[in-house]
């Protein structure tokens, strides 16, 4: 597809759910206006915040984009996203070491991934039904691990915490100060552009992807493609979900209301991205935004950090219909 | 111990109703080739709206038909996007399920200003003395029947089994695929969205949030373990059924019996008995291709 209709359409999306917000802002009696320069200028004047925001989003972004290049959806980034988070802070608590605790992060996500793929090559069950299963499988187990557990006796509403030794910090530059976990997932989404653009294993997942067939004509192994996509998404999810507990939140409150929707939220990002890792961290900051804006929102204007829901779930919509975007221009040509 | 299995049994048939409804709908939406992924993004809408209605007018039957009406609406955008806009059915559904959800919340603060539960609402009221039932209980089982043998009895049910398996010859056979498609999305979204609006006043008894709680994904599952069939799925849905009346009963009774014990954190594994259940019984009871050999592909007419 050419570059400029990818553009429109992505504008289109964009557009579209915004309008429906403040439609749907108006209804129930908002000042939507307001609304919309706090939920579109707030993120803005702390860059430092936004990246921080951003981070997990574009590993979990990536964690639906990678497989889906091969044809498979992974709604399971939610719970990838979890067991990276609790798997990471366990290992962070008992051994104090970062590089440990990310290994971690990334090896729990990618199992997941991984037995999400089998389940679907051996057995033939789709992977968006057994990737909510286990969502909600370890939604519990964390909620169980954290207020049974892992909870501090000082601060009983909150996890134990990463020791300071573990702990990813910020780098001064001057006038902004970045969180270096910003940079780690920036650099791990160039290196997936490398691994789907430029490796052999991309080349092979993105034929599984636009035609089994022929992949399997040119001696391919699908099913094999499909795993290793699949783990290497999770993977991705896993270590979103280390990053934001090693850089950020250092603990898990005991409602998980910082963990909550990251997964849903980056298959918006992965799709509002088209999938290509460039886009994703482009497309992540975005949603950042909206994210962000929606928390102020809240605390500013009284209306819920779910509005940001609202928005996420009708762009994606609208990116469901890439023959929408066509209608719309060729209309507007033959005009 | 009598009194527990027959309480057990009653919770068993009104936790399987919901996700019966949900499951029969999507099985003829199935059937016709077109998949929709949004079962849970209408069990929660539905459930909401329903909540809402029941509330300002006291009528939990207006709130039950107000429910299967915003299935009828996102039937209608799911039917639109995948079999008119030829869009990616899967994606769609994502979609919905997030927007759904993020209204769903909005409107629960907005209207109670609470973010956590609206308050109660009046319910169907049940039936059945000390094993209390839901009359919408053989309203579900009836119409799950119904299904069944209008689709596998009834000229008009082979013609829309040949949308999903065959478009391009039930089209040279003089069946209109697009239409025939877009009101099996319709009717399936509209059962889904009775099953949500019952949450609220055939079980619950008021919304609360993430209510739907997988039980859309659940009737997903079903379907696919059914082979398709809403005979099938009624055995699965009551299996189901018995899980999360299990999940939901054993802490609460566990409880009643030594007061003692702290069982709030128990109750988290518990709660995870009806999803492993769901995840061990697809991956080792699921048989594979007898899914409708068209579905969640766009039908273009030539």
């Amino acid at each position: 597809m050419p570059r400029s209709s990818l553009i429109i359409e992505i504008s289109i999306s964009v557009l579209l759910s915004f309008l429906s917000g403040y439609l749907m802002l108006l209804v129930m009696g908002y000042d939507a206006s307001r609304v919309f320069t706090i939920v579109l200028s707030d993120a803005l004047r702390n860059p430092h915040y936004l990246m921080i925001r951003s981070t997990p989003l574009i590993l979990t972004a990536l964690a639906f984009s990678i497989p889906s290049l091969t044809g498979v959806f992974n709604i399971g980034g939610e719970g990838q996203f979890y067991l990276g988070a609790l798997l990471s802070l366990m290992v962070s608590y008992l051994l104090g070491s970062s590089p440990l605790a990310l290994a971690t992060g990334c090896a729990s996500g990618g199992l997941l991934g991984l037995v999400i793929a089998l389940i679907r090559v051996r057995r033939g069950v789709n992977e968006v039904v057994t990737s909510i299963m286990l969502n909600w499988i370890i939604y519990f187990l964390l909620a169980y691990s954290v207020t049974m557990h892992l909870y501090d006796p000082m601060m009983p509403y909150q996890s134990v915490s990463v020791p300071k030794a573990a702990r990813i910090g910020n780098l001064d530059l001057g006038p902004v100060s970045v969180p270096l976990i910003f940079p780690i997932a920036v650099l791990t989404s160039i290196a997936m552009y490398f691994v789907i653009f430029h490796s052999s294993l991309g080349y092979e997942m993105r034929v599984v992807g636009s035609s089994p067939k022929s992949a399997r004509y040119a001696g391919f192994n699908p099913e094999r493609v499909i795993v290793i996509s699949m783990a290497l998404g999770g993977a991705m999810s896993g270590l979103g979900g280390s990053l934001l507990i090693l850089g950020h939140t250092h603990a898990i409150d005991s409602t998980m209301s910082g963990l909550y929707g990251m997964g849903f939220a980056g298959i918006g990002a992965g799709l509002l991205g088209r999938n290509n890792p460039v886009g994703i961290v482009l497309s992540s900051m975005f949603l950042s935004l909206l994210i962000i804006g929606g928390e102020a929102a809240e605390l500013r204007a009284g209306v819920p950090t779910e509005l940001a829901d609202v928005f996420i779930g009708i762009i994606v919509i609208v990116l469901s219909i890439p023959h929408l975007a066509r209608v719309i221009v060729s209309r507007r040509v033959a005009s | 111990m009598m009194e527990d299995l027959l309480n057990l049994l009653s919770q068993t048939l009104v936790a399987a109703v919901p996700i019966l409804l949900a499951s029969v709908g999507e099985i003829m939406t199935e059937r016709s080739g077109v998949v929709n992924i949004g079962l849970e993004g209408i069990l929660v809408l539905s459930a909401f709206v329903s909540s809402l209605v029941t509330f300002n007018t006291g009528n939990p039957y207006l709130g039950l038909m107000s429910g299967a009406l915003v299935g009828l609406l996102a039937g209608s955008l799911h039917g639109l996007i995948s079999v008119h806009l030829r869009g990616d059915q899967i994606i769609a559904g994502v979609g919905f399920n997030t927007l759904a959800y993020g209204i769903s919340i909005l409107g629960l603060i907005n209207t109670w200003g609470h973010h956590g539960a609206s308050p109660m609402v009046s319910k169907v009221p049940l039936t059945g003395g000390q094993a209390y039932l839901s009359p919408l209980l053989p309203v579900a089982l009836a119409l799950a029947l119904a299904c069944w043998y209008w689709l596998f009895k009834t000229p008009a049910g082979l013609r829309l089994r040949a949308c999903g398996e065959d478009p391009r010859s039930a089209e040279a056979m003089g069946v209109n695929v697009v239409r025939a498609r877009f009101l099996a999305t319709l009717l399936g979204a509209t059962l889904t969205g009775l099953g949500g609006a019952y949450i609220v006043v055939g079980w619950i008894g008021q919304f609360t949030r993430y209510i739907s709680a997988g039980r859309g994904f659940i009737a997903l599952a079903i379907v696919a373990l059914s082979g398709w069939n809403p005979l099938h799925a009624i055995a699965g849905s009551v299996i189901f059924g018995f899980f999360d009346a299990v999940s939901l009963y054993l802490p609460v009774k566990m409880q009643l019996m030594n007061p003692g014990l702290n069982l709030t954190s128990l109750t988290y594994i518990f709660r995870t008995i009806p999803y492993l259940a769901v995840l061990l019984s697809v991956s080792l009871l699921f048989r594979k291709g007898r899914a409708p050999r068209e579905l969640g592909r766009a039908y273009v007419r030539e």
